[in-house]
Parts: C-alpha cells; sequence; structure tokens
C-alpha cells in the first residue's frame, strides 16, 4: 500500500514539519553557542549571525583561563562555569555508579519475578510498577531531612545511593521481559545437569539476555545523567555538583547571556544525545519492554 | 563448567529463599529510600518543620495545620489548577500526534520517513534542565530565536514575548515539555504498529475500504491499549513537571504559571523553608499521582491474567 499523488506529496510534507520541530531547539543551540554576545545582542533580529566563534567553548572548556576575544572586557565568570570539568566527572562517577547498582541489583530481582514462579513475585512487581510513578519531589522532602541528619549532605554517595532507588523499580520493569523470554528449556536442560537456580541465572539467563542488559543500562544511565532534582536538593556545594545543576545554578544569572549559556547546554547534552544515537536500537527495546510488556 | 557441578540438593537453597536472598538489595533499598521516606513524609506533614526545627532535632505536632493552611492557600489552588490545565493539555496533544507521526514513520518507501524516524529519538538524550534553558533561548523576548525565525520570515513586526505573557506562559511551557517527552509515545505507538498483520489491512484494502476507514476500524483498536498506557505514564509524569518551568518561567510572570511541584519546592527549600507544609503539598501532589499509578497496574495486570 504505498502511497501515491497528492497523499504521498502531503506526507512528505507532514514528514518535514516534523523533522523541523525536531531539529528546531537542536539548531537554536548551536546556532547561539556559534556566536558572540556582540551579534546575539545588536543583531536581534538575525537567525544567521554576521560573526561566528568558538571562544563560547573555550571558555568553558579552559575553566575561564583561557577567555578568548569575546570575553576580554568580561571581568565576571560564574564559579559554576569554572567548575565544568569537576561536574562533568561527578556525573560521570554518579550515572556509572546508579547504572552498575541498578542493572545488578535489579537483573537479582527479575530473575526471581520472571523465573522463580514464587506467589509474591506478582505482587513485588506490581509494587515496582506503582514505585515508578512516585515523583521525584515527594520524596526529596524526606530523603533532604534523612541525609541532613545522618550528615551525609554533599557527597557522592548520599547522590547514587538515591538515584539508585529511584531507578531500581523501573530497571526490574525492563529487565523482567527479557528474562521471561528466554526458553524454559535451556533452563530446565542445565538444571538436569546439575546446575542450582543460581547457576542458571549466572551461566545461561544472564548471557543469553545480554541485548536485555544494554537496553537497561544505557536507559539507567540516561536517566540518571539527566536528573536534576536529587543533587539540586542533596549537594550545594560547588565541588559536588553534577552537570544538570550547573546548567540549573545559571537560570536566572544576569550576568551570563545567551551565547554562554547554550555552549553549556550543547556541552551537557552532547554525551546522552550522541549514547541515544549510538545505541538506539537498544534504547527503543528497552523503552517498549519497559512500557507494555511489564 | 564440567567437573564444577554440584550434587542436586546438597547446597542448593529452595527457590523461595533463594527468592527472598536475590531480592534483599533490592528490598532494603526500597525500604531505604521509598518506602520510609513516603512514611517519614507524613509525619512530617503533620508537624511544624522549619529550619529552627532541624536544628534542634525536634517537630511539635500542629493540628494539622499545613494542611488546613495549604487549602487555605490561593497560590496552591492555582498551581493545582495549572497542573490539570497543563497535564491534560499535554497529554491530548502528545497522544494525537504521537498516533499520526507514528503513522507516518511506517511510511517505509519515503525517504522523508525514514530520515524523521532516524531523528525522532534526539529529543530523549537532551536533559530536562538543558531543554528548558535552549526554549527559554527560542522564547526570550528581546534576543529569542523563534522571533528571529519570524522576523526574518516577515511574519511579524514586533517581537511576540512567548512566554513572559501570563496568558501564554503555561502553554510555552507545554510545548517544550512536548517537545522533550514526544518521542517515548511515538515510539512505543511505533512498536505496536508493526505488530498489526499485514495481510489484516490487505484485506480491508480488498474489500473497499478506504484510508480512513482501516484506521478506525483496524489500527486505532488495536492500538487502543499502548494509547491507555501511554496516556496513563504521561498524565502521571506531567503531573510533576519541574525542570522546564524551572528553567523558562519559574512559575512566572507572577505566579501564571505555578505548578505544583514547583509550588512544593519553593515553599520547602526556599526561604523560609517551610519543610511541613511543603511535605503536605507533596502528599497531595502523591495522592493525586497515585491514583494513576494503581488504574495502570490494574489495567496491565488484568490483560495478563
Amino acid at each position: 500500500m504505498e502511497p501515491r499523488g497528492l497523499p504521498r506529496l502531503l506526507m512528505h510534507l507532514a514528514n518535514g514539519l516534523v523533522i523541523l520541530f525536531i531539529m528546531l531547539p537542536i539548531v537554536a543551540v548551536v546556532l547561539g553557542s556559534l556566536q558572540p554576545e556582540k551579534t546575539l545582542q545588536g543583531e536581534s533580529r538575525r537567525v544567521i549571525p554576521s560573526e561566528w566563534t568558538f571562544d563560547n567553548f573555550r571558555v568553558i572548556l579552559t575553566q575561564g583561563e583561557q577567555k578568548g576575544r569575546i570575553f576580554e572586557q568580561a571581568t565576571y565568570l560564574p564559579d559554576n562555569i569554572k567548575s565544568f570539568y569537576r561536574a562533568f566527572a561527578n556525573s560521570l562517577i554518579v550515572a556509572l555508579g546508579v547504572t552498575l547498582l541498578t542493572v545488578g541489583f535489579g537483573a537479582l530481582s527479575a530473575y526471581t519475578v520472571a523465573r522463580l514462579k514464587l506467589h509474591w513475585a506478582l505482587w513485588l512487581m506490581q509494587a515496582n510498577v506503582v514505585a515508578r510513578f512516585l515523583p521525584a519531589i515527594v520524596l526529596m522532602i524526606p530523603l533532604y531531612v534523612m541525609v541532613r541528619s545522618l550528615g551525609q549532605l554533599n557527597t557522592l554517595h548520599a547522590v547514587i545511593l538515591t538515584e539508585t532507588g529511584f531507578l531500581l523499580p523501573y530497571s526490574v520493569v525492563i529487565l523482567v521481559p527479557f528474562f521471561a523470554n528466554i526458553p524454559a528449556d535451556l533452563e530446565d536442560a542445565a538444571r538436569i545437569d546439575g546446575c542450582t537456580h543460581f547457576q542458571a541465572f549466572w551461566r545461561i539467563i544472564l548471557p543469553l539476555s545480554a541485548p536485555g542488559l544494554a537496553a537497561c543500562a544505557v536507559i539507567m544511565f540516561i536517566i540518571s545523567w539527566h536528573e536534576l532534582l536529587i543533587p539540586l536538593i542533596l549537594n550545594s556545594r560547588p565541588e559536588f555538583m553534577t552537570l544538570p545543576v550547573i546548567v540549573a545554578s545559571l537560570v536566572g544569572d544576569v550576568h551570563v547571556f545567551f551565547n554562554l549559556l547554550m555552549a553549556i547546554c550543547l556541552l551537557s547534552l552532547l554525551p546522552t544525545v550522541i549514547l541515544v544515537a549510538l545505541l538506539q536500537r537498544y534504547v527503543v527495546e528497552g523503552l517498549s519492554a519497559g512500557a507494555v510488556k511489564g | 563448567m564440567a567437573g564444577k557441578h554440584h550434587a542436586r540438593g546438597a547446597r542448593e537453597l529452595s527457590a523461595p529463599a533463594l527468592g527472598v536472598v536475590m531480592n534483599l538489595p533490592m528490598i532494603s533499598l526500597l525500604l531505604l529510600v521509598l518506602a520510609y521516606p513516603v512514611v517519614y513524609a507524613g509525619y512530617l506533614s503533620l508537624h511544624q518543620v522549619g529550619i529552627a526545627q532541624l536544628r534542634r532535632g525536634v517537630f511539635p505536632w500542629n493540628n494539622w495545620e499545613n494542611y488546613t493552611r495549604l487549602f487555605d492557600d490561593p497560590l496552591f489552588a492555582l498551581a493545582l489548577k495549572n497542573t490539570i490545565l497543563f497535564t491534560v493539555l499535554v497529554v491530548v496533544v502528545e497522544v494525537i500526534l504521537a498516533i499520526g507521526i507514528a503513522l507516518l514513520l511506517n511510511q517505509a518507501s519515503l525517504w522523508t520517513s525514514r530520515l524523521a524516524r532516524l531523528l525522532i529519538l534526539i529529543p530523549y538524550g537532551v536533559p530536562p534542565i538543558t531543554n528548558g534553558l535552549i526554549w527559554s533561548f527560542l522564547y526570550s523576548f528581546q534576543f529569542g530565536f523563534l522571533n528571529r525565525i519570524l522576523f526574518s520570515l516577515g511574519l511579524i513586526n514586533d517581537p511576540v514575548n512567548w512566554a513572559g505573557n501570563p496568558d501564554t506562559a503555561l502553554y510555552a511551557v507545554a510545548v517544550a515539555y512536548i517537545w522533550r517527552t514526544l518521542p517515548f509515545a511515538v515510539l512505543i505507538i511505533h512498536a505496536a504498529l508493526q505488530g498489526i498483520p499485514r495481510e489484516l489491512l490487505e484485506a480491508a484494502t480488498v474489500d473497499g475500504a478506504n484510508a480512513w476507514q482501516r484506521f478506525r476500524a483496524i489500527t486505532l483498536p488495536l492500538l487502543t491499549p499502548v494509547i491507555v498506557v501511554i496516556l496513563i505514564l504521561r498524565t502521571s509524569f506531567a503531573f510533576a513537571v519541574f525542570e522546564e518551568i524551572l528553567a523558562i518561567t519559574q512559575g512566572g510572570p507572577g505566579d501564571a504559571s505555578f505548578v505544583a511541584a514547583w509550588y512544593t519546592y519553593k515553599l520547602t527549600f526556599s526561604p523560609p523553608n517551610n519543610i511541613g507544609m511543603g511535605a503536605a503539598s507533596a502528599y497531595v501532589l502523591a495522592l493525586l499521582v497515585g491514583l494513576f499509578a494503581i488504574a495502570y497496574v490494574r489495567l496491565i495486570y488484568r490483560r495478563i491474567a
């Protein structure tokens, strides 16, 4: 049923609109970050600037050491822009830690739900699905009071543990369908050969679910890289901020203009956008497994 | 593997015992980070908790005052009203767009469809707070990217104040939010479309059904379960919208775009830090979202059972 004639033309047109909508903010952030404040302010009715520069990235990536031509006159730069590398490293530590813990603990739990035929497993699964809906802001108030009274504000491990707790239910929801899809014969054969349940999990289910584990890991990494509220509320000292917290701290800073803002926006979105582009297949599989097959 | 086999039963845990052991990390973490905080938030919401009380570590009972003050606060009522308006708008627009776009992307013979399918997932990779900040550049009154485009095309003579106008601020945030969250909905519907047997649609064509009739009689009914899933998921997540509000309007101009999560955040984490009342407001939000969560679980498990 290939569309022909007018319908085909209209579909091309509709696709064009979809592509324009998707690309609009991407084009804006790229164009905004590649021009000096002068053209952004002076040519406020032009899309394509008359002058281009990499100075916005230079000043961020050299932590304010090399200001470049367009920042020569600038006497003030927010400290948070200067701690870009620190924030990047913090984001990476948190995201990797959260990914490791959610996939690891999630796989252990998902195996019991998918393969052990326990009567309380379904109940556990339902609790997971409900837990996924809890808005972060609801839990952040008690967690702030708890973490504060334990003296663990401004640490990375409190952020990692909190995010892991938030994301674990979702990782189980994603992994269960992958584990459940592995034919029972394989595990039964291993059991007859003398494997314990745990050995069957370790040697058969896990290796055969590698694509599912990868899909889950990518999604956990992305969500954790994006998380704002948890590190924003738990960590207020610059040396423990993650990238989204740095970005949020620039909102409303009247001394930072859009050229610098868009440069830091572009740097903060690149890692996960590249990940999505490279691992599209896994992202798609994971998201659909977690949404409908649960 | 040979030679390492254990005799059955010698060292093996029973399935229920193994189930408990393998769930230990998960259950203990959930108790610590989800279950206990939910109960503790309830406790906080019934007591007077501010910075002074935090320092002393004593939270006096205050006789439901957090809740009575909350329901007397016109700003809370406005925040709830805005949250509901925002959610309904986002969910309706997103589901309609997602169905249309998923059908478009399914046209494998069009090169534009293949290109759009390649690009559709990009927004999923953009951090929410970054997304908000990029849209604040798009919407900026004096220097915004949207106004630049409209000026260049000769469509406007004066700049439009997209996010700074109390009548349009909430809608401006909604567009930014839809941009970021649309890929998920498109993806799920697109995956469901792949599962519709081609023969079914071809048979209907042979019987003389036109495209609209095929959509109404075959595609839409088969998509319904997935659409309901998206409706519930998106409703509960849009209820807690936070990052885009923070980056684009901060609840403004005035109070025009205050939503429930922003109200709760401001109440709790900016001076005078009324943590007890913030917890009460969060509890109301959780209760509303909880209703959707229960609907979702019942729906999904009814299908399995």
